[in-house]
């Protein structure tokens, strides 16, 4: 727990707006939550799918290498060398039978292991090559994506992720075999809760596509899963009914199996999102730059099995629809931004609908309700050791 | 052949579609495509791009798309989203004759972005345009059949709007 304090309101929808704000406040979340006992999710396997295959990323400002290795399996791995630890790898994307850091010739091979070094002779005495791997950070896999955490005290990422696991599953298209169809990455400035509070799921007010096509929401379910106020959304699909706004509405079509949960929404503590709608299967990679900017990679995948047909389907949808310059989506950058602006005023960000009695978390909630983000408020409040006021 | 006519009417088409966009005239910014039904207008990142990654930041992939695109700004955008201006500067690169009266040309462009509330500018991306263009020998002037406007920039500053 940090020394960092913030008076907390004594009602639970209430969120005192400098927690967004203030930069030691950002630097304890660094160490309590993103280097801290927390999984998070870097990559899919289906960003890697052959040997040898390996992406660059980051975690807050810790560099990364997801690395599919010549043996077949997905490793995580520090971009620092173990030697003098300059940063071994600078392409976003490849494919390596080795990895070289230039700055002395060390040499490792896609396990990670150390396994050239040159003038090992005048190393110091009793240096062995087995001695210097590159260093990997705890790393497990569900159904393809791949977390990483800093801290040993971690718990097991089926205790993380919880009963969210059935929601999460059905995201990714049903057993996590996926291809990798393109990037959408942009930086917004905002504060990584203030994305993660308003990504995902909200009211539909905001959307006014939704009016103009005449497309309701479908019926659905919105529920939280474990301690930290995980969420999981999942609802019927619709159509949209008023199609004389657009002149090509097959944007709109849903060409999957399955429309009773042609909609799922995963949202995981602190920042990831993930999202299938309609035809469109999409893992947003969130990462904070500090306390005023979040970078978020929206990654959008088809199934292995699909057709050229439905391949092509998935590409114009998810080019077009919920990205951050998509048809339904746009507005919600935009939000990003301006609640990040407003949150350096005075006084408390206040939940309301769905919210029955202020002095305790909701355990459960409509699927249109606010009141989804009270539990992963509670346990931030909690992590950070922030007081609230009369308890 | 490329005559010095055609480069002409090139330089002249990529200034009718920057001036459409940095004047906010969606009308003009569709004006600048070929009618064919096949037109379209692509806006992705070299590193979709030079991956065959497919996925773009905008994809319209025909005529209709096109207009769509001018409704989802003019219509069902309107009022939503934090308003900027952009400056657009290109440099026309290259010109080859594909046949059947149409070039495909290369222009590089670099696009500044202001944002009405800060009056702060930035750079919102730089790139190079790929082009299919499609010359009428009647009218000396050039359309765009396809336009993809590939951006260096992998991690744009902000959410797009307009097209690049």
């Amino acid at each position: 727990m940090s020394n960092v304090t913030l008076d907390w309101p004594q009602d639970y929808n209430k969120v005192p707006k400098e927690a967004f704000t203030r930069h030691d406040i950002y630097k304890a979340e660094l160490e309590q939550i993103f280097y801290g006992p927390e999984w998070h999710p870097i990559a899919h396997a289906a960003e890697i799918p052959n040997k040898g295959d390996f992406k660059t990323t980051r975690l807050a400002k810790v560099p990364l290498i997801v690395s599919h290795g010549q043996d077949g399996n997905i490793r995580v791995f520090f971009n620092s060398c173990s030697h003098r630890g300059n940063q071994v790898e600078t392409a976003l994307r490849g494919n390596k039978k080795e990895f070289e850091c230039p700055y002395h010739r060390w040499l490792f091979n896609t396990e990670g292991d150390l396994i050239g070094c040159p003038n090992a002779k005048e190393f110091s005495p009793g240096f062995e090559k087995k001695d210097y791997p590159l260093e990997q950070p705890r790393t497990e896999l569900f159904m393809g994506v791949v977390f990483v955490t800093f801290s040993d005290k971690t718990c097991s990422l089926t205790e993380f992720l919880g009963e969210l696991t059935s929601t999460f599953k059905d995201l990714l298209l049903g057993d996590g075999q996926l291809k990798l169809l393109g990037y959408q990455k942009v930086r917004y400035k905002s504060n990584w809760k203030s994305y993660n509070d308003n990504d995902g799921y909200h009211a539909p007010l905001l959307h006014k596509a939704f009016r103009m096509l005449n497309w309701q929401g479908g019926k659905g379910r919105q529920y939280n899963s474990g301690i930290r106020g995980h969420l999981g959304f999942e609802s019927a699909l619709t159509v949209a009914t008023g199609t004389n706004t657009l002149k090509d509405n097959s944007i709109l079509d849903f060409k999957g199996s399955d429309p009773s949960k042609g909609s799922c929404i995963v949202g995981l503590f602190p920042t990831f999102v993930a999202t299938k709608h309609l035809d469109v299967c999409n893992l947003r990679f969130a990462n904070p730059d500090g306390p005023d900017h979040i970078e978020v990679h929206y990654a959008y995948f088809a199934h292995v099995d699909d057709d050229d047909e439905m391949v092509q389907h998935r590409v114009r949808q998810s080019s077009n629809l919920l990205g951050p310059s998509g048809l339904v989506s746009m507005e919600d950058a935009s939000v990003f931004h301006r609640i990040h602006i407003g949150n350096h005023t005075p006084g408390n960000a206040v939940f309301q609908k769905g919210v029955k009695d202020t002095k305790s978390i909701p355990e459960t909630m409509m699927q249109n309700d606010e009141t989804g983000q009270l539990k992963r408020w509670e346990y931030y409040r909690e992590i950070m050791g922030f007081h609230r006021k009369g308890a | 052949m490329v005559t010095a006519k055609i480069k002409e009417a090139i330089v002249e088409l990529n200034a009718k579609y920057i001036s459409a966009l940095d004047n906010k005239n969606m009308q003009d910014w569709l004006a600048a495509f070929s009618k064919m039904s096949e037109a379209s207008y692509i806006c992705t990142s070299a590193d979709n791009s030079e991956n065959n990654l497919p996925v773009s930041m905008m994809y319209d992939d025909s005529r209709n798309r096109l207009e769509d695109r001018v409704t989802y700004i003019t219509d069902i955008w309107a009022g939503t989203f934090q308003d900027y201006r952009t400056r657009h500067f290109t440099q026309l690169l290259s010109v080859s004759d594909i046949g059947t009266r149409k070039f495909a040309a290369k222009t590089s462009f670099q696009v500044f972005f202001t944002p009405d509330e800060t009056g702060v500018s930035e750079i919102l991306a730089v790139g190079v345009y790929e082009d299919i263009i499609e010359f009428n020998r009647k009218t000396y002037g050039c359309l765009f059949v396809s336009r993809k406007a590939v951006t260096d920039t992998g991690v744009l500053p902000r959410y797009l709007v307009y097209p690049i």
